[in-house]
């Protein structure tokens, strides 16, 4: 039943299923979606109405909150009233004075219990002086220590706001372009090898390999605008990457035009295996190098780290690697299914001629 | 069928799979129902997407399969 050589097809799927049960029950860590009010003066008394996601408030028996401005300055909440597990109400009295002179305090919130761990909102509130005064007191800024945190239980993947749940898309949407990137790798590979040993062969592995990649560029242009559609609010923004990829896609999709002419067989393999040498190293810039050099929405642009810092964090990653190789191999797969059926066609033909 | 005619199918395919989704999604009022639950709806959506586009790549490679099949019988 299973042949020879079917092992990797499979490992593939496999991999693939764990992916798609991984990164789509995990939950995420719990977070803050909104929170009001988002200012106030020196010495009111605010009352904080959060709302949460994927938080338990209702089943807290400690639940401690604080606003944070720096590493020392932080002021605890009075006392936690949640009314179900998504909204709790935090009671602040703020200092009379400043710690020191700025204009406007940007404070965060961090929510701290033994049920969902510790978390922050940053920027949460938004503190101004309510009179105009010189003198400056960190004294009651620097009597609520944060300390003894929770810790989160479990695999949990990292909340961000906008994002929330489409960070599971890390797993298919980003995955999807190393993938492609990886199959575009096999395609000049084989262009080199065709102009080496001008084997008719190489010309028909380099082709598929390049028309799968760009079957995966296409899904990643049209996965990218859906995703960015619920989180940047358009289909098409002038992110640089965007523009970059589609004019790559469009160089490749003359690859594809040039492969399907028809013309002497020798001459077009190898005018085909030359351009894709060619489009794959205008690739490179277009892909990796340009969008670094300017702002970017993407991560790893415009000095962002990509696959770093908390941008990636190590359960993202225990899915995102093994969906580059998951995808990768099936694209594989369907390479070598075009791939032998060019071969058969092309004997059979051949035959008849 | 030529290789040209095929490539032609094939961007003409891949265009139409892009015609489809878009509108789909932006049109009808399934914007706030794609936004509730954490936006976990687009997750789906782009899973849907790449099964999809998977799906109608290797129905084109199966009818190019067959049409060769049916060459070859009828040439016996």
């Amino acid at each position: 039943m299973i042949q020879k050589g079917m092992w990797w097809k499979l490992s593939g799927i496999i991999i693939f299923l764990y992916v798609l049960w991984g990164g789509l029950t995990i939950p995420l860590r719990p977070g803050i979606t909104s929170i009001t009010p988002s200012s106030a003066k020196t010495g009111d008394t605010v009352t904080l109405k959060a709302t949460g996601y994927n938080t338990h408030f209702a089943s807290v028996k400690k639940g401690r909150a604080w606003l944070k401005l720096d590493s020392i300055h932080a002021i605890k909440s009075l006392d936690w009233q949640s009314t179900d597990d998504n909204h709790v109400s935090l009671r602040f009295v703020l200092p009379q004075t400043l710690p020191n002179a700025s204009e406007v305090f940007p404070l965060h919130l961090i929510i701290d219990n033994e049920t969902d761990g510790a978390f922050v909102h940053p920027n949460a509130l938004f503190l101004s002086s309510s009179i105009e005064t010189l003198s400056f007191d960190a004294i009651p800024w620097t009597k609520h220590e944060l300390s003894q945190f929770n810790d989160h239980q479990g695999i949990q993947f990292p909340y961000r706001s906008i994002l929330n749940e489409t960070i599971r898309n890390t797993f298919f949407h980003v995955a999807l372009w190393f993938a492609m990137f990886l199959l575009l790798i096999f395609g000049v590979y084989y262009s080199i090898q065709y102009l080496r040993t001008a084997d008719y062969d190489f010309d028909r592995k380099a082709s598929a390999y390049t028309n799968i990649a760009v079957l995966y560029g296409i899904f990643g242009i049209v996965t990218g605008s859906v995703w960015a559609k619920f989180t940047w609010n358009t289909f098409w923004t002038n992110d640089v990457k965007l523009n970059m990829t589609a004019i790559a896609l469009l160089i490749y999709l003359a690859y594809i035009i040039l492969r399907g002419m028809n013309y002497d067989q020798d001459k077009r393999a190898r005018l085909a295996a030359i351009y894709n040498i060619f489009a794959f190293i205008a690739l490179i810039p277009l892909v990796f190098v340009i969008p670094r050099m300017t702002d970017s929405l993407h991560p790893g642009n415009g000095g962002n780290p990509a696959l770093g810092g908390e941008d990636l964090d190590h359960t993202l990653r225990m899915f995102f690697y093994p969906s580059i190789i998951a995808l990768f191999l099936i694209g594989k797969w369907i390479a070598e299914l075009t791939i032998r059926f060019e071969r058969v066609k092309d004997y059979f033909y051949l035959k008849n001629t | 069928m030529n290789s040209k005619s095929i490539r032609h199918y094939l961007l003409l395919n891949i265009t139409w799979i892009m015609l489809c989704i878009l509108p789909l999604t932006s049109q009808a009022q399934g914007l706030d129902f794609l936004r509730s639950t954490g936006k976990i709806y687009t997750v789906v959506v782009v899973i849907a997407i790449i099964f999809i586009g998977l799906a109608i790549y290797l129905i084109r490679l199966d009818n190019k399969l067959t049409k060769l099949e049916n060459h070859i019988k009828n040439e016996q």
